[in-house]
């Protein structure tokens, strides 16, 4: 770090706070301040993102903003609303309490918007009002004399286009020359202003406020401010006094908590009609109530809902499968042109099979997660996310969700990790973190040539007709148990908490904009750079340990060698030896001398071009590799665990299977490739089938049957298996508590479903 | 509804009761403290006007216009708001 670097650390600089309610375009103000010099985090302790930037004023000092989270109000009702209000207050240690404020106020919107300005006015702090959507409010009939606001306000009042860089520079004008405001009192009646200076000798002889703040300090503990409540814990004397104010005025039928807003609001209306000149005939909200006559119309909103919801699934389960196919391969390309020059062995296979494929296992996710965001923020900017949460909120609500629940579901389907992450969009924490529970059971498409290799494989040749419907509907069955299981599980959340913790659904319908695509590429590269550094990280080292456990320990040499003649006897009987031995009598002894012979008779052939050759080495090749991950830890696991899971209808080989799957749900399909030493390519489905088909078990029953394949689907639909989605959870639950009570639930019912499928399979069936 | 009921004889409802399209005027918010705040903060006071514009296709929540913005609540929150009919019936949506 550079000496000026040091010399402008956060203690010297002003440190500005930008406040106001959702939807205010508050972001947009904060991007147009700071430009590209912004930093985003979490707060310590909360899933709350911490966005802080840096800019110049206008008499050239520089300044710290902290983007706060959009709040209605400062006695908070959800994390972000706590975090705002937190950092307003300064009671937060990792945010230095502002030096000043910039509210951002709707102008087309300018009564609600001014109950968070009411309460920002009695801090004691320089604010600025940024008079946002001046344009908007225009066009609306809606016209703020913003010099007569200011007036009514006792504050600057800087009108702003925020869209546009107009009145940016007036901004940074008016804070650097703003002065705390007058402190007020709102026209309360006569019982309440009563009741709070009784209080105030106490507050200021405890020195919890200075006098100017006393009176209001003595209003929040009579409206019960849980903050100021806290302050006032210790201070017994001024505790008892204020619950016996309260009582008072209970008695006198005077309800603290009412006449508090009501006066706020009454003061609101006078300064409203003082500063507003609306000038058309209809309501500023003409023409967003006729759009929405439309798009939530019982049979036209519903389609165009569909249509939406369509493209966006569409968007991303097909379109970004070749971009993520594409990244995939080019990943692995370099992995190779990396590791051409290598000898083979651990460090070679590390870059290739460990970093590489680590490296491509978080970067897959990036073309899904950057479209779903882009959906995602021109949904919220053009104001249409809280129609689609009006849509489906009866729906869900059935289930202990919330309306904003739907999006992250449906993205489900094409896999949790974007679709746990957008369930950012729920401001309400508890279903929020229901849908980040359940999302993980939709049926995304790494399950599906899960899915598409056991039912082609175990439920066919019922006739050309009912083959295709018997197939379709385990498929539609699977997707089905897997929705049941979320709602299942949603409900048996809520009765865990609770009926009183449904937090309320009270949902601001904000007007239509066209969205700006700079804002949507900023929202979309921003949330895609969070997953790559932050959950990013934490799948790449899962992998790379997945990919030791499945590579570690290496087959003796030996062992390999057998396996090799064992596996080859044409290519064994074709070059070097003379006479082959028959594979039986390959034991123990003969081990030894076969050693150097097979690995350079199989270069041998596979350098000779020999058809017949180049077959009969992969066919050894694959062998080998049967033989090492079995050797390996993850196949010892898979031995290890098959008690467990013989009950479900598991042998070892699913066992492995299902360890290796941990990576990623399809690696089922290639690792079942490897155990039945027919190679890992996809395109040899066919061949894994039919040696599944044909696998035996000792005693000579077959491995597998419908009945086994049915407990397994029951399992993936079920199952959390999947290091991404941990870590994603991880992320964005803030801990681990989380991410480990989802994989032992779903793992537990997963055991639990397949236990019961398979135990009561097999006794109807015999 | 031919000749206008004076207020006191008008039965108080809630707003989960209003029809679309109908005008009303809040007479209290009850509830527990918490969500009787965050509806009234969000300017359901006495005394407002509310217009109920729809209710969504399934049923539920309900969207309404108070204090020339666009709120919706669902049935369990509406059921909180106590109102009355305006005295001169329903209104036509965008006239203020």
């Amino acid at each position: 770090m550079s000496a000026t670097a040091i010399a402008s650390a956060p203690p010297t600089l002003r440190s500005i706070a930008l406040a106001g309610n959702p939807n205010s375009g508050k972001t947009t103000l904060f991007n147009a301040l700071t430009g590209l010099r912004q930093k985003v985090a979490n707060y310590p302790g909360v899933t709350v993102e911490k966005k802080v930037g840096r800019c110049q004023l206008a008499d050239g000092s520089l300044c710290t903003i902290t983007d706060l989270p959009g709040t209605y109000s400062l006695i908070p009702q959800s994390p972000d609303e706590t975090v705002a209000m937190e950092v307003l207050r300064g009671l937060r240690d990792d945010t230095p309490s502002p030096s000043a404020i910039i509210a951002v106020v709707d102008a087309s919107n300018l009564a609600r918007s001014l109950y968070l300005v009411s309460q920002l006015l009695e801090l004691g702090v320089p604010l600025v009002i940024a008079l946002n959507m001046t344009d908007i409010a225009d066009r609306r009939g809606v016209g703020v004399d913003a010099a007569r606001l200011s007036q009514e306000l006792g504050v600057a009042v800087v009108p702003l286009v925020g869209n546009r860089r107009r009145g940016i520079p007036e901004l940074l004008r008016a804070l650097a020359d703003a002065s705390p405001p007058q402190p007020r009192s709102w026209s309360a009646a006569e019982a309440l202003v009563r009741a709070g200076d009784q209080l105030v000798p106490g507050i200021i002889a405890a020195g919890m406020a200075p006098p100017a703040l006393a009176a209001q300090l003595a209003r929040r503990l009579l409206i019960g401010d849980a903050v100021a409540q806290g302050a006032a814990l210790h201070q017994r004397e001024l505790s008892t006094a204020c619950a016996a104010a309260r009582a008072e005025l209970q008695q006198a039928g005077c309800d603290p908590l009412v006449e508090d807003i009501e006066a706020r609001y009454r003061w609101i209306d006078q300064v409203v009609a003082a500063s507003v000149r609306s000038s058309a005939a209809g309501a500023p909200t003409a023409l967003t109530e006729r759009v929405d006559a439309i798009l939530v119309h019982r049979v036209w909103g519903l389609l165009i809902f569909t249509v939406i919801m369509a493209s966006l699934f569409i968007s991303i389960f097909i379109i970004a499968k070749p971009i993520m196919d594409a990244l995939g391969d080019g990943i692995s390309w370099l992995g190779d042109r990396c590791t051409s020059g290598m000898p083979e062995g651990a460090l070679a296979s590390l870059i290739n099979d460990g970093v590489f494929k680590g490296v491509g296992g978080v970067v897959v996710f990036v073309p899904q997660i950057a479209l779903l965001f882009l959906f995602l923020a021109a949904l919220e900017d053009s104001g249409y996310l809280a129609r689609a949460a009006f849509l489906m909120d009866r729906l869900l609500a059935k289930v202990g969700l919330h309306g904003k629940s739907f999006i992250p579901l449906l993205s489900s389907f094409a896999c949790a990790i974007p679709g746990v992450m957008a369930a950012r969009t729920i401001d309400r924490p508890r279903e929020r973190l229901a849908t980040i529970l359940v999302a993980p059971f939709m049926s995304c498409s790494a399950r599906l040539p899960v899915y598409t290799l056991l039912i082609g494989a175990f439920f066919s040749g019922y006739g050309p007709y009912r083959d295709g419907i018997i197939k379709g509907l385990i498929m539609l069955g699977c997707y089905v148990l897997g929705i049941v299981a979320a709602a299942v599980t949603s409900l048996g959340c809520r009765w865990l908490l609770g009926r009183k913790e449904v937090s309320p659904f009270i949902l601001e319908m904000p007007s239509y904009k066209l969205p700006q695509v700079s804002e949507i590429l900023r929202q979309m590269w921003s949330n895609t750079r969070q997953f790559l550094t932050k959950a990013g990280t934490t799948i790449f080292c899962l992998s790379v340990l997945l990919w030791a456990l499945a590579y570690f320990p290496r087959l003796p040499v030996e062992r390999e060698a057998a396996v090799r003649a064992l596996a080859g006897p044409v290519h064994a009987a074709v070059p070097s030896p003379p006479v082959s031995a028959p594979p039986a009598a390959v034991a123990a002894g003969q081990v030894s001398s076969a050693v150097p012979d097979a690995p350079a008779a199989s270069a041998a052939s596979a350098a000779s071009g020999d058809p017949a050759a180049t077959a009969a080495t992969a066919e050894a090749d694959n062998a080998v590799a049967a033989e090492q991950l079995a050797y390996s830890w993850a196949g010892r696991l898979g031995h290890a665990i098959e008690p467990a899971i013989a009950p479900l209808g598991f042998d070892w080989k699913m066992g492995v299977g299902l360890v290796a799957a941990f990576a990623a749900r399809e690696v089922f399909v290639s690792t079942m490739g490897i155990v039945y030493s027919v190679g890992e390519g996809g395109e040899d489905k066919q061949q894994i089938q039919d040696a599944m088909l044909k696998d035996r078990t000792p005693d000579g029953r077959p491995v597998w049957s419908p009945l086994v394949a049915a407990s397994l689907l029951v399992w993936f639909v079920l199952a959390m298996q999947c290091i991404s989605t941990f870590a994603v959870v991880r992320r964005e639950t803030g801990g681990w508590r989380w991410p480990v009570f989802q994989l032992a639930y779903m793992n537990a019912l997963a055991y639990l479903g397949s236990l019961v499928t398979y135990q009561v399979g097999i006794r109807l069936l015999g | 509804m031919n000749a206008p009921l004076p207020p006191s004889l008008i039965p108080p409802a809630t707003l989960a009761d209003i029809a679309a399209g109908e005008r009303v005027t809040v007479v209290a918010v009850v509830g527990p403290d918490q969500i009787r705040r965050r509806l009234m903060e969000m300017g359901l006071c006495r005394g407002v006007e509310i217009d109920v514009l729809r209710r969504a296709p399934l049923g539920d929540p309900i969207e309404l216009r108070v204090r020339g913005y666009l709120l919706s609540l669902r049935g369990v929150q509406a059921a909180l708001v106590m109102v009355q009919r305006a005295v001169r019936g329903p209104s036509q949506p965008a006239s203020v």
